[in-house]
């Protein structure tokens, strides 16, 4: 996206990374903070990657499943713990691709080692920058947030979203690029 | 051609990348638009609000699960719990208790550790354990008739047990899946006897004979949000894990009582309310029964010494459960 980067991963939030991990080991109740943290990283990483929400959905759960239930087999080898994540997002990527490819046979073994490869810092940066971008879409106006969520989630036109919200399609299409311009201007540091 | 408004135009973009269109909007406009259309781009990626929500919530319920489980279970015994009682049983009073018998035995791998028959053959008591745990029958007669009651079962390979109980006669609910919310291999059948039975493995975890209990009650409650100050109150109860909807609603609660567990949720939709029989051990029957009652509960049968050596008592909640307490007064364990 051609927008300002969020600010580099300091050391400071690995310390404090490491120790929401090091808190969820010793109680698998703290989990709630890791996954506030890393919901939004992982959602876009798998659903920019497959064609179906459902399926964006079903592996997103799968990812943090696992990551609650092997919790305590993370050891701390100089990685992140993010990496650790990708991992897990990675190789159920490939098996859903794998499973996918038994009933499409024309899929071919270089997809299944694209999904299989976790990304690299710069996909990292991408993937930041646009969960960044869904967590602003939490702060806009609730009139236009809706519009938002209508549009590009449920994927309702301009009238059926300007029926269920009893205004005109100018009014829709209105707060639809005002939404857009604000997330923008935000994205880029601004307070439109 | 009158000029386009920018809404106009980014709508239009919008339009054709919903649709997977080649942008022409897009580059025929400004560096303005392109700019925006990065954004409406990544938005189509956007989560469902409840989604994450939901997700979230199957996480916490897991963990909780997770803690009352794992925590349940002491090494050694307490002292006022019946050697081979580890968990609150469920004690089932039905038409025909030594065919219910024959069905755990075949269904769940049961063994029967006891049975006290009367002269006309029917059965006053037995118990059949079934893993770590143990349940409790008899036949249900005028004081205490019949009641469906729904049971989790934690075994080490749920659709091995799945099949075996629609072998012994067992209706399937649904078959053991993945995708179950609580995150475990979870199916559900119910018996020829019109009890529920909730069939899971636990994934991500390898616990012993001693390290989950195989048997846990499933309150199905009106009002179920009701029972959680009552239970506090009346049985000095431990809930670790309530899930709530949006609207308030118990969608799921792990409670433990001197030790062991059951859990409840809301009665909604198919699911009807559920009165129970429950055989819960206590540190001091005496005393939990004079503490139920100041919360509610309704007095059945005042504190006794059984005449198979526990201490007793049994009491009603408001939702309709009957709780038999106990307290176990014979020897020390070894």
């Amino acid at each position: 996206m051609a927008v300002r980067r969020p600010a580099r991963r300091s050391s400071l939030a690995a310390a404090e990374e490491r120790l929401l991990v090091e808190e969820a080991q010793r109680d698998p109740a703290k989990f709630d903070a890791l996954y506030e943290l890393y919901f939004e990283r992982i959602y876009y990483f798998v659903a920019s990657r497959v064609r179906e929400r459902v399926t964006a959905e079903d592996i997103t759960s799968e990812v943090f499943h696992k990551a609650l239930a092997n919790l305590q087999s993370f050891e701390w080898r100089g990685a992140p713990f993010a990496a650790w994540l990708f991992r897990i997002a990675s190789n159920a990527l490939a098996d859903q691709y794998k499973r996918t490819s038994r009933e499409r046979p024309s899929s071919s073994e270089e997809n299944v080692e694209e999904l299989e490869r976790a990304p690299s810092s710069r996909n990292m940066r991408e993937i930041d920058e646009h969960a960044h971008l869904f967590r602003l879409v939490d702060k806009l106006p609730a009139v236009q947030k809706r519009v938002v969520y209508e549009r590009f989630v449920e994927e309702r036109s301009i009238r059926e979203i300007a029926e269920r919200l009893k205004k005109t399609d100018g009014a829709i299409k209105q707060l639809q690029f005002r939404a857009l311009q604000t997330l923008r201007a935000r994205m880029e540091g601004g307070h439109a | 051609m009158p000029k386009r408004s920018p809404a106009e135009q980014l709508n239009q973009a919008i339009e054709e990348v919903l649709v997977a269109l080649p942008s022409r909007s897009e580059s025929k406009s400004g560096r303005s638009l392109a700019q925006v259309m990065s954004i409406a781009r990544t938005l189509r990626f956007l989560p469902r609000a409840s989604f994450r929500a939901a997700l979230k919530s199957d996480l916490q319920r897991r963990t909780a699960m997770s803690e009352s489980t794992a925590a349940s279970p002491a090494p050694a015994p307490p002292h006022f719990r019946r050697p081979g009682f580890p968990n609150i049983a469920p004690y089932f009073l039905v038409n025909h208790a030594p065919q219910f018998i024959d069905f755990l035995v075949s269904a769940f791998e049961g063994t029967e550790r006891i049975r006290v028959p009367r002269p006309d053959g029917s059965v006053m008591h037995a118990e059949v354990g079934i893993g770590n745990s143990v349940i409790e029958m008899g036949d249900a007669n005028q004081q205490y008739p019949q009641r469906f009651m729904t049971t989790h079962l934690y075994v080490p390979d749920a659709r091995a047990t799945y099949a075996r109980a629609l072998k012994a006669g067992a209706t399937p609910i649904f078959s053991p899946t993945d995708e179950h919310p609580s995150g475990d291999l979870w199916g559900e059948a119910k018996d020829p006897f019109g009890n529920t039975w909730y069939i899971a493995t636990r994934k991500g975890w390898s616990g012993g004979p001693e390290g989950v209990l195989t048997v846990q009650p499933y309150l199905h409650l009106r009002n179920a949000h009701d029972m959680i100050p009552f239970i506090e109150a009346a049985f000095s109860a431990k809930v670790t894990g309530v899930h709530k909807s949006p609207d308030g609603i118990v969608q799921h609660a792990t409670i433990e009582i001197a030790g062991a567990t059951f859990e409840i949720d809301e009665a909604q939709g198919e699911t009807q309310p559920t009165q129970s029989y429950l055989h819960v051990y206590v540190p001091d029957t005496d005393a939990v029964y004079a503490q139920a009652l100041r919360a509610g509960a309704t007095s059945v049968t005042p504190p006794n010494t059984a005449p198979y050596g526990d201490r007793a008592a049994t009491v009603k909640d408001p939702f309709d459960n009957t709780w038999f307490l106990a307290t176990f007064v014979g020897e020390p364990h070894p």
